[in-house]
């Protein structure tokens, strides 16, 4: 524990100059570079949740799996991802991802107004405020596309069945509901860029109004009828809560601090999609391997895409992203570029403490990530986490919805709001 | 006390907790009373219901624990504990509905719980599923019906939680620091968020799917029934929406009869009743709800003391019936009436809706025989369907 601790932090005080060494430059003793550093940090992870093992254990096989060393500026972008998944096209052309999806999306918006039925008019006006058409729907998306590849994976089926589709609405009608909570817990004041709901009707009918919008989720997933898919999903309402109670508190020991840091993002972002991708893999297919790969895809999936929005609290401007940006600063919490900027400015760790809760705090912290390489040394390990969901989707027999997956997985990193 | 006994009972408690102060009764009005009254065999003092409850905690084994062991010992919930602990000192209503889950014994009962166990052992195993009976029994209830009293409690608690969050901008400088406030929002909605997903993961352990569609839908009607009564609320100050009973029974349904109803539906569907049995169990469930309101409702007005406005309310069941028996105009002008400098005299108020003496007002105790008498035909109802579930069920054991 302790070396691996030195590692990390050996790694950490990587400088740009080692990026010349290049890839396994001979001669070179033990893991150095910014990859040695986000793995070191993944692996003092999982040292700390042993109980929590499946979560990490991928960094051991991601070790193995990439290792060649990238460039890792997001800003002039040769992604890894794009190497690796030119190995695994087998040539087919493929479309926009997003298009594809959303062949079997059509009138998704209207259908999940549908659930929602309600009487009293405000109430019903509330309750459909996010489901504008206006959202990305990803998390629909990718559902639907992992429907058909698993299908497909299955019997060559070219179907999709209505109960897989009725999965991609109760995803997005899970997470708008945990939006609408979490925006009153973090006093948000826009969100999509629009105003939140709490701040248009008040905290106590937004509540309600994610209640319902949780118990309509509740009631469409109970007409599917199966008890199977009922348990997947209802672990997912448990890990939001969960993640948001470890949002709560803070961890004093730096090591805990990230297996901290990366549960929580596990529990907040990536369990709903993994666990409703796994969900329509049940339902499409019995072999609990394909259960399996839809899981882990949908889990590394998810936690790159956290990582890099909370790469985008830094880089981006309020314009680009529909709410405010250092936002998780401003709420106090230390999100994985703070966690590595901390490793180059031990005095962040202060501030990390107190939830930058002085003035001028925020600014300063913000400041310091951007001087150090913590925004690079997060998307990195984006990377990692988006080609570990490449290298699970790629077990699936060939399919457009398969390397419209891997695409996605990939438009993940590269996303700018 | 017989298991019958105590279901006809815990309805027919909620006929008065005072003996009525006046002899405006009916004669007809008179022999339901004392219809009920037999059948409750009289004396309604607290600690007669006390008495009721724990005799009623006997025969279902052993009383509904407010949730269970192991939700009790999770990290999440000493973080709440935690958590709570830091707002002692603030104005947030969290504190009163967490110290009223503590301490208040009237809050804590756990009525509904209590309820959905009593109806499970009431009806028994069915006569369908006599071939498979693996299933873990105690006293006669299965534990999968104990699951679903502990999920029923979690969904009315969570939902009272959720009650308590404040609206910051509405916030007067009495209320204190707005970060308390937040803060206070914060946990009320964390914690009321935990008590549902507990309830989720409760019903997804049942491996019943039309049990989880009932109670979900349960929860729905819930919530749009505190909706419309947090909305009714906030407007204290202004004249009532313009509602007649049924409305008001509609809303009175989602707001207090669709938890208990359902689920004392759902308790028949896990022990594979049929759909007439689990009808019944709904109806009892309904009604038995629909009275405790109604009980509750007619509290300020049956009571010695009326200075207590605090507990009078614009859209309880005998003032809508008021309402509607002397019709809109008249009505909206005993409001007027009632106006002091823009603020209701709710004492005046209150003389207007309840007949005192000769003082002219004809009519105006009208309303409480009417309540009485809702309440009254809902009783009778819950007790006359328990009735019938009784003869489908004579061979129940009631030996207790």
């Amino acid at each position: 524990m302790a070396s691996r601790w030195w590692r990390w932090r050996h790694g950490c005080s990587w400088r740009p100059e080692a990026r010349s060494l290049g890839p396994g430059c001979p001669g070179r003793a033990g893991p150095s570079g910014p990859r040695a550093a986000a793995a070191a940090a993944a692996a003092a992870a999982a040292d700390v949740t042993r109980a929590q093992v499946s979560y990490f254990n991928l960094v051991k096989s991601l070790t193995s799996a990439f290792p060649i060393m990238y460039s890792i500026s997001r800003f002039h972008h040769t992604t890894p991802a794009a190497c690796c998944c030119s190995k695994t096209r087998s040539g087919e052309r493929y479309t926009d991802p997003f298009k594809l999806g959303w062949r079997d999306l059509k009138g998704l918006y209207e259908d999940i107004r549908k659930e929602l039925f309600i009487s009293t008019t405000e109430l019903k006006e509330m309750s459909e405020y996010y489901f504008d058409g206006k959202g990305k729907a990803f998390r629909p998306i990718i559902v639907v596309l992992m429907a058909r590849a698993c299908n497909i994976h299955h019997n060559n089926s070219r179907d999709m069945q209505a109960s897989q589709r009725a999965i991609a609405l109760i995803a997005e009608m899970i997470h708008t509901a945990s939006l609408v909570h979490d925006d009153i817990i973090d006093d948000a004041s826009s969100r999509r860029g629009k105003h939140t709901v709490n701040k248009i009707w008040g905290e106590k009918k937004a509540v309600l109004a994610g209640d319902l919008i949780l118990s309509a989720a509740s009631m469409a997933l109970a007409r599917i009828g199966n008890t199977t898919v009922i348990s997947i999903l209802t672990q997912v309402i448990e890990d939001l809560v969960r993640g948001e109670f470890l949002q709560l508190g803070s961890k004093e020991n730096e090591n805990e601090r990230f297996a901290h840091y990366l549960e929580k993002t596990f529990k907040k972002t990536a369990s709903l999609i993994a666990n409703s991708c796994k969900a329509v893999s049940v339902l499409g297919c019995p072999d609990p391997v394909v259960h399996d790969i839809a899981y882990q895809y949908g889990k590394n999936v998810g936690i790159a895409f956290q990582l890099i929005d909370d790469v985008l609290d830094f880089t981006s401007c309020s314009d680009q992203m529909g709410k405010p940006t250092s936002a998780d600063l401003k709420l106090g919490l230390a999100t994985g570029p703070v966690l590595f900027a901390c490793q180059q400015f031990p005095e962040m760790n202060a501030m990390i403490m107190r939830r930058f809760s002085l003035p001028g705090d925020v600014d300063r912290a913000r400041q310091y990530v951007l001087q150090s390489d913590g925004v690079q040394q997060t998307t990195y390990l984006a990377q990692r986490y988006s080609h570990e969901a490449v290298r699970e989707i790629s077990k699936l027999r060939p399919s457009p919805e398969r390397e419209a997956l891997i695409q996605l997985s990939e438009i993940v990193l590269t996303r700018d709001k | 006390m017989s298991l019958r006994q105590l279901l006809l009972r815990l309805p027919g408690y909620f006929g008065a907790s005072a003996p009525p102060r006046r002899l405006w009764w009916s004669p007809s009005l008179d022999t339901i009373f004392s219809v009920v009254s037999w059948r409750g065999q009289s004396s309604r003092s607290p600690a007669h219901w006390n008495q009721v409850v724990s005799e009623a905690e006997k025969i279902v084994g052993y009383p509904t624990s407010f949730m269970s062991l192991r939700c009790l010992l999770s990290d999440e919930l000493s973080n709440i504990a935690m958590q709570v602990r830091k707002l002692v000192g603030t104005q947030h209503p969290l504190l009163t509905t967490a110290r009223g889950l503590v301490h208040d014994s009237q809050n804590n009962l756990q009525l509904r719980g209590l309820v959905v166990l009593l109806i499970s052992k009431a009806a028994g195993p069915s006569s369908v599923d006599a071939s498979c009976q693996n299933y873990d029994m105690v006293s006669g209830i299965y534990s999968c019906q104990r699951s679903l009293a502990e999920i029923t409690e979690l969904i009315h608690t969570a939902l009272l939680v959720h009650r308590g969050i404040v609206n910051l901008n509405e916030l007067q400088s009495s209320d204190g620091p707005l970060k308390d406030m937040q803060f206070g929002n914060k946990i009320a909605i964390l914690s009321g968020d935990f008590l549902l997903a507990n309830a989720c993961n409760g019903l997804a352990l049942l491996q019943n799917t039309k049990v989880v569609e009932l109670l979900a839908s349960a929860l729905m009607d819930l919530v749009q029934g505190v909706y419309h009564e947090n909305s009714t609320s906030a407007k204290e100050n202004r004249i009532t929406d313009d509602i007649g009973i049924s409305t008001w029974k509609e809303q009175t349904f989602l707001s207090h009869g669709a938890l208990l109803a359902k689920s004392c539906q759902a308790a028949m569907e896990l022990a594979k009743h049929d759909a007439e049995v689990q009808d019944m169990a709904f109806q009892y469930g309904k009604h038995m709800a629909m009275s405790h309101k109604i009980n509750s409702d007619l509290q300020p007005f049956i009571k010695e003391k009326t200075s207590d406005s605090l507990t009078f309310n614009l859209n309880s069941a005998p003032v809508v019936l008021h309402q509607e028996f002397l019709g809109r105009d008249l009505w909206i002008k005993q409001i007027g009436e009632a106006q002091e400098k823009g603020r209701l005299d709710y004492a005046k108020l209150m003389c207007f809706s309840c007949y005192k003496g000769q003082s002219g007002h004809t009519g105006t105790s009208e309303h409480i025989l009417n309540g009485k008498f809702y309440l009254y035909i809902n009783l009778e109802f819950a007790q006359s369907t328990f009735a019938r579930n009784n003869q489908s069920w004579q061979r129940c054991d009631f030996s207790y």
